[in-house]
């Protein structure tokens, strides 16, 4: 019997001195983290070639700030994944990087975001200085919680010039045109559109566009705030059925779910001319004038998604990231210098630095820099199609919230591969939680 | 009659080679290729123009930083199960205490523990001891979890040790603290050196406990810093290939200096 | 059996943690439990702990923001009407499965193989040993590069390949990820029978030789029957490891096309980082747990690793 006690104490003894090790790293930990308290905001954003421009406002932003901006950067696909498991703990940043609309929706009903509007109140130029349509994404509620903070990436049909004129076809201005340039292609023996159908967003663009088209904005608007009813209309059929029509037709060959645009398989296909078509945001024109300058100078074309005949979709909409936002944590220690942080969205340097990198802001000073921009043609052209856009379509699966991105993807993949049906599609998307 | 099938084997062998050294190769000569080239050219092609540039670019983007909190997470790892597992394993082949053989049976169990299972609380946890990001909140986890396979290892070593020689030392009034440092550490080497292969494989290998208790490029580890470039650069696959290279570099090396060491380690894996 | 041992042991233990190393000499000195505690309290804290709380976490309703709820047998309830989860056992146990049955036969046969002496397969076998010195992560980067339709090695084997849509459907996918860990983890057991295999006495080969036994009969009557025990730790590694998938389905499937290689491990990862549904990752990470500790239990009793300590009991 002693002898158990006297193995309990040592058990415990040992435990307890492994527990305070533990606590004693622990603060080392958080001590690092923490800073002096005495000013600093953190600042997290996803992280990728962009940062340089984040990187050199922080800096703008120090050198006359008593509070210190601290640039956190979360790579990758995971951003969404650790940006939700670290927002409502000890390890939150003071404001984040966000798409606006479904993604930030969760942090909204959850108290833990700060609406702008005594911001805006007292600096008006946190609303009126950018594009209206990319300002209302991050609209929640009714409140702004986003203010814009990278560039526009609307998505459109980028094409190679080369092949298309060697099997005798244009850009297509309507669907049927599509259809007939994907038989001409094909007879060609060219795969008439690159898919990365391995990353499955880029198949939810055909679904967005088509929709769209056919269907008008509200639809899709509808659906999102809950009405699970339009998923099975007589438009939302139809467009499944255009886009079978494709599928079947060949136009993205057979092999697309083993492509990927994250890996660079989809760009490669169009700049070698593999592929005639893609769809793709408007960050294919950097990514190929990164890989094949060439190819970008020489053979890229770039347009609009075809006008559906008799559809309810103005042909001028657009879908896509419309921005990227920043939004403010409640918790925040330091309003004010969040406030003088987020003015530096529209300052001229943000602009020109945004513009130097081949993105394009959509604030109202943008057009003076444009042609101080990496390509000057394909900005403006961009610019010109945002601000006339009468309506911009935020990608599905940042419309919804983050929960609802593995239904989508899964169901726009098994639609194209012809696994399942449209009622079948039409069934997963009704059962997406409304944001 | 004893050499046909041999030269089946040896056809084997080469077929098996081949599986083994495609992809090594195709991975090897896009590394000295720009990707204008790779894409055009083909994986299978040698490069054109030979370059370094892949190389560097990826030292650039921070894979030294990489190795070295890898390096730090190895080593870590492999000290605490070097602290920890012996006198495990000694206590769980020596001591007759029941209490000592639930303890054994506790680990045999954690041998079902798949690390995915918990990291949902793991997360909770280290974020709650305030670890999150920092590279102690991946040592520590990942140390526990190479444990169990460790002490299995270890005490199938230990159980070798012959009771004579036990009996020896303790007739002569030696301690348990004495026995063990003298007998049975001296003759564990085996097991020993079978451990620290393992545990430092699985710390330099780990994924995703580095996945989702960290997030910040100063403690980012080379797993990591691979996943990652998929997403970042994805379009570059000849840097990717690169930094796979560079991320196998330092095991390279110590398989060639101490190849025999690593070897019988891993033999040891599979028990005596 | 040990009985008449525990009061000396007990005194010998006492006397030795009191810093007195003379003690009875007649005792046997063996460490007390305390030997053990540093690595139970560890492994505890970082393993079982948190088991604990997956089981906690299995009965709430928690999206990481605010606190768990709790929420009755929901997740549990879900669970069994959730198609996918059905689904992703089933293909849980199909990498399982085939994992073993493709990769011992080959790494038996390789084993033996390089167990010989031979000058030609000491090479060979230090080039087989190169794909272990690869991280999973980058195993799978690397043939994920590799296996790319349009600029890896299909495009080049249109012959075997066909249009390279390996990833775009269910038995492309299942077959990638079998024969990427087959390629990862062969030249372990490999080295796993190689050792057991040089380990065989001589003797055995010489007493078939004087038989007249030619290789092949020397290979199933002594080679085979003396791995026995081998078959079996290298089977547990490869079931564990094949429970237990998932750095090669995130990086080379993300369970794709649609689910069809969503295994549970992916699922239980998807469902927690991707939808944010803790409570029911929760829930499947704890049905992981069970199969995984049924299926150990078994090998356990199979392999005789318990039988081991109550044999060594009385020494």
């Amino acid at each position: 019997m002693k002898r158990h006690v006297r193995l309990l104490r040592t058990a415990v003894v040992g435990g307890a001195s492994l527990a305070m090790t533990l606590a004693l790293a622990a603060c080392g930990g958080s001590g690092d983290s923490a800073g002096d308290g005495s000013g600093e905001i953190h600042v997290l954003v996803y992280g990728d070639a962009t940062n340089k421009v984040e990187k050199q406002l922080v800096d703008t932003f120090n050198r006359t700030s008593k509070v210190k901006a601290v640039l956190d950067t979360i790579p990758g696909a995971d951003y969404q994944s650790k940006l939700q498991t670290i927002i409502s703990g000890k390890q939150a940043p003071d404001l984040f990087f966000n798409w606006g609309g479904g993604s930030i929706k969760p942090y909204v009903d959850a108290g833990l975001l700060m609406p702008l509007d005594d911001f805006i109140a007292k600096d008006p130029g946190l609303k009126s200085q950018f594009l209206p349509s990319v300002f209302n994404t991050a609209v929640v509620d009714g409140k702004p919680y986003g203010i814009p903070m990278r560039g526009t990436q609307p998505v459109l049909l980028f094409s190679n010039k080369k092949a298309l004129a060697e099997a005798g076809v244009t850009a297509p201005r309507t669907w049927d045109e599509l259809l007939a340039a994907v038989k001409a292609l094909k007879a060609k023996g060219v795969t008439p559109i690159a898919l990365g159908g391995g990353d499955k967003w880029p198949t939810q663009m055909w679904f967005q566009y088509v929709y769209d088209r056919v269907a008008g904005p509200d639809h899709f608007q509808k659906a999102v705030n809950g009405d699970k009813s339009v998923w099975a209309s007589a438009d939302s059929k139809r467009a499944l059925g255009m886009l079978k029509e494709l599928i079947d037709a060949g136009a993205f060959g057979t092999n697309y779910d083993s492509v990927k645009f994250t890996d660079g398989g989809s760009p490669a296909l169009l700049a070698t001319g593999k592929a005639a078509f893609e769809l793709m945001g408007s960050w294919e024109y950097s990514t190929l004038q990164d890989a094949y300058p060439d190819f970008v100078k020489s053979d890229l074309g770039y347009g609009t998604f075809p006008t559906v005949e008799g559809g309810k979709g103005d042909p001028a909409n657009l879908a896509g990231n419309t921005n990227n936002f920043y939004s403010v944590l409640k918790s925040t220690e330091h309003p004010e210098a969040v406030a003088e942080f987020l003015k530096l969205m529209y300052s001229d340097e943000f602009v020109k630095g945004q513009l130097g990198i081949g993105n394009l802001p959509t604030t109202a000073n943008t057009p003076k820099f444009l042609d101080g921009s990496a390509s000057p043609a394909y900005s403006t052209y961009q610019y010109d199609l945002v601000k006339k856009a009468p309506a911009f379509q935020l990608s599905w699966d940042q419309a919804y919230p983050p929960a609802a991105t593995t239904t989508i993807h899964q169901a726009v993949q098994q639609f194209f591969s012809g696994q399942t049906g449209p009622d079948a599609f039409i069934a997963a998307m009704q059962t997406l939680p409304a944001a | 009659m004893r050499n046909r099938p041999n030269y089946l084997a040896g056809l084997g062998s080469l077929v098996w080679l081949f599986v083994v050294g495609l992809p090594l190769y195709v991975m090897l000569i896009a590394t000295f290729q720009s990707r204008t080239e790779y894409a055009a050219n083909g994986p299978l092609a040698l490069p054109e123009r030979f370059t370094l540039d892949n190389y560097l670019n990826d030292l650039d983007d921070g894979f030294a930083q990489y190795f070295l909190n890898t390096v730090v997470v190895t080593v870590c790892v492999v000290g605490i199960v070097l602290l920890l597992v012996p006198p495990l394993a000694y206590a769980i082949v020596r001591s007759d205490g029941k209490a000592t053989g639930r303890v054994f049976r506790l680990f045999l169990l954690g041998l079902a523990i798949p690390s995915q299972a918990v990291i949902v609380p793991m997360f909770y946890l280290i974020n709650e001891a305030g670890l999150y990001d920092n590279l102690l909140g991946v040592i520590l986890p990942t140390a526990a979890f190479a444990m169990p396979v460790c002490a299995l290892i270890l005490s199938g070593v230990m159980r070798d040790i012959t009771p004579e020689l036990y009996e020896a030392m303790t007739v002569d009034g030696a301690s348990p603290w004495r026995i063990f440092v003298q007998l049975v550490l001296p003759l564990s080497k085996s097991g020993l050196s079978t451990i620290v292969v393992f545990s430092s494989l699985q710390a330099w290998n780990g994924f995703l406990f580095p996945l989702v208790l960290t997030q910040s490029s100063e403690n980012k580890v080379i797993t990591m810093g691979l996943y990652d470039f998929q997403t970042e650069h994805g379009v570059d696959i000849p840097g990717l290939l690169s930094a796979v290279v560079l991320s196998m570099l330092p095991i390279l090396l110590v398989y060639l200096f101490a190849r025999r060491a690593l070897v019988q380690g891993l033999m040891g894996v599979g028990g005596k | 059996m040990t009985t008449t041992a525990v009061p000396t042991v007990d005194s010998a233990e006492k006397s030795a943690r009191r810093g007195r190393p003379g003690g009875p000499v007649t005792g046997v000195g063996r460490p007390g439990i305390a030997w053990a505690a540093p690595a139970a309290v560890f492994f505890g804290l970082f393993a079982l702990v948190p088991l604990l709380l997956v089981v906690v976490l299995s009965f709430t309703r928690w999206n990481g923001l605010g606190s768990p709820e709790f929420a009755g047998l929901d997740n549990w309830s879900r669970l069994l009407d959730d198609p996918v989860m059905v689904k992703s056992l089933w293909l849980s146990l199909v990498f399982t499965v085939l994992g073993v049955v493709v990769q011992t036969p080959l790494s038996i046969l390789l084993g033996v193989w390089a167990a010989g002496r031979q000058r030609n397969r000491a090479v060979l076998s230090a080039v087989y040993f190169v794909p272990l010195l690869l991280s999973i992560t980058a195993v799978s980067v690397l043939w994920r590069a590799v296996l790319d339709p349009n600029f890896g090695v299909p495009s080049q084997a249109k012959w075997l390949f066909g249009d390279g849509n390996l990833f775009g459907t269910q038995a492309g996918a299942i077959g990638v990820l079998v024969f990427v860990s087959t390629w990862q983890f062969t030249p372990l057991h490999t080295l796993i029978y190689q050792g057991a295999a040089r380990a065989v006495p001589g003797v055995l080969y010489e007493a078939a030789r004087i038989d007249g036994a030619g290789t092949v009969r020397q290979f199933f009557h002594i080679t085979l029957p003396q791995l026995r025990n081998t078959v079996v730790t290298s089977t547990i590694l490869m079931v564990v490891g094949g429970l237990t998938t998932f750095d090669t389905v995130l990086i080379l499937t993300q369970g794709g096309p649609g689910t069809d290689t969503t295994n549970s491990a992916y699922y239980m990862y998807q469902k927690a980082f991707k939808s944010f549904d803790f409570g029911g990752a929760s829930a499947i990470a704890l049905l992981l747990v069970l199969v995984a500790t049924l299926v150990s239990l078994v090998m356990v009793r199979l392999t005789g690793y318990d039988r081991m300590r109550s044999t060594m009991e009385g020494v």
